[in-house]
């Protein structure tokens, strides 16, 4: 046995890659929704100022490479403020903010998608706007957005692997890793990607039962 | 009362109301005529406040639409029916009649639930509570839309072409419920094409002619040889009706 055989260790180091990039990716969502959330609120209640500053803020990171936000956050902010940024905080922080842009221009697509003619009414009902939010827009919105947001987090999810450029221990890092060791490309990248593509499959059924139950009540027309 | 005192709308360049005056009392039934693009609908709007007014008062009870406390007063005093219905998809009959009675009038759910019920049963879709509006056909859309209508206690009911967009089967179940409501003594402001239901049901009759109110009279008036249709505009039009 040579010593860059495989070992069985190396099942403990992908393992530990996959937890990595399933934390980071399950963290950078949930920041992201919530963000994304917050940039909804603000584009709903048309609050001044700030309205405009996220607009540009998602439109500058929907149309800049992440591979270069994430330079930018982990060598750019800590030369320019001098602080000091861990690869994990930067990786985090980068694709927190880049689903937050995706995201928010979904949820502001599945507001509009709703029938100016339902909000017309739920006005002269007498209902709030948060109430119009809540028990007009939001539910019909979920229901359009869940199908292009499952899509935008499959490509987030690859979009991870990125990160190792960082030097984070995600499952691409951990690849290379045992690529460099072993010199066996072939099968390191065949294992690397077939576990890329289970979580993204694992993703995308979740997704579609959720779909499924937002839709359930009703057979929706001309979407 | 629904008093409206020289009212105008303009969008941009064009006038679309030009000095609307018109007082409705409770217990009337008044129907607007007036052919397309003449200003019905934009009429309504700047009732129940869908539209800003750009001159001129509108009141309900007293309440002035053109300021916030005096539109939500005003808005829980009338409901509004619509041409396309505008009923929420993703609820249950049931639900987009109970909806603004919980949220906006703050009723207990219970009671509110019983009251739509009630409604549903007196429009015949007792059966159809659960239903969503997708399964339901165009007449039983709207008759839950006036469901939903009446579910608020409104002192006036605003209709705009509600039965426009129904063919004729389902626009007679729609105008009997109507009917029955005039009967009963519900105050209505009621846009139609349906000149001869207009007739039976309406205590009066205005007649909108590019914006402008130019006939405001008891319906008896209105179908007399010496009255309305002593009125060259109005001859054409109800002539020009008969015959569509
Ligand atoms: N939002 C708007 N912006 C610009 N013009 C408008 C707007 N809404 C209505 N108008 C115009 O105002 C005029 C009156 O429209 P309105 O819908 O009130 O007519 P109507 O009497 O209800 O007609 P119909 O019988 O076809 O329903 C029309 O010329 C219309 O084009
Ligand atoms: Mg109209």
């Amino acid at each position: 046995m040579r010593y860059a055989d495989f070992t069985p260790y190396d099942l403990v180091l992908l393992a530990q890659g996959l937890g990595v990039t399933v934390g980071l990716f399950t963290l950078t969502t949930l920041v992201g929704l919530l963000i994304a959330a917050l940039f909804t609120l603000v584009d709903y209640y048309r609050v001044p100022v700030l309205r405009q500053v996220i607009v540009t803020i998602s439109e500058a990171l929907k149309n800049s490479p992440v591979l270069v936000q994430l330079f930018l956050v982990f060598f750019g902010l800590p030369a320019f403020f001098h602080i000091n940024m861990t690869p994990f905080v930067a990786a985090s922080l980068t694709i927190s903010l880049n689903t937050a842009a995706f995201a928010f221009v979904i949820f502001r697509s599945g507001i509009d998608a709703v029938e100016a003619d339902q909000v017309a009414a739920a006005k002269v009902y007498g209902h709030s706007r948060w109430q119009i939010l809540r028990f007009v827009l939001l539910p019909q919105a979920a229901a359009f957005s869940i199908g292009p947001l499952v899509g935008l987090l499959v490509n987030q999810l690859q979009v991870t692997s990125l990160i190792s450029v960082i030097g984070v221990f995600d499952l691409t890092k951990i690849g290379n890793i045992l690529n460099l060791r072993t010199l066996e490309p072939f099968i390191v990248w065949t294992v690397v990607g077939l576990l890329y593509y289970a979580l993204a499959k694992l993703l995308a059924s979740v997704g579609a039962r959720i779909e499924k139950r937002l839709r359930r009540s009703v057979v929706w027309e001309g979407i | 009362m629904i008093v409206i005192e020289n009212v105008e709308k303009r969008f941009g360049e064009t006038t679309v109301l030009k000095r609307i005056n018109l007082t409705i009392e409770p217990g009337e039934v008044v129907t607007i005529l007036g052919s397309s693009g003449s200003g019905k609908s934009t009429l309504i709007r700047c009732i129940n406040g869908l539209e800003a007014l750009s001159g001129g008062s509108i009141t309900v009870d007293g309440n002035d639409v053109s300021t916030k406390a005096g539109l939500a007063a005003a808005r829980r005093r009338s409901a509004t029916v619509f041409q396309l219905f505008n009923l929420y998809p993703h609820m249950t009959a049931l639900e987009n009649i109970t909806l603004a009675p919980i949220n906006v009038l703050k009723k207990p759910r219970a009671e509110a639930e019983a009251r739509a019920r009630e409604l549903l049963k007196l429009v015949g879709l007792a059966d159809l509570a659960s239903a969503y509006p997708q399964r339901l056909s165009g007449g039983q859309r709207q008759r839950v839309g006036i469901c939903r209508a009446l579910a608020m206690d409104p002192n006036y009911l605003l209709l705009d072409e509600v039965t426009s967009a129904l063919d004729p089967e389902m626009t007679g179940e729609v105008l009997d419920i109507l009917a029955e409501l005039a009967r009963g003594g519900t105050t209505m402001l009621f846009v139609t094409h349906e000149v001869e239901f207009a007739r039976r049901i309406s205590s009066r009759i205005v007649f909108l002619e590019q914006g402008e109110l130019i006939i405001d009279m008891p319906t008896e008036r209105f179908f007399a040889e010496d009255g309305g249709f002593a009125v060259p505009r109005i001859r054409q039009f109800l002539t020009k009706m008969k015959k569509d």
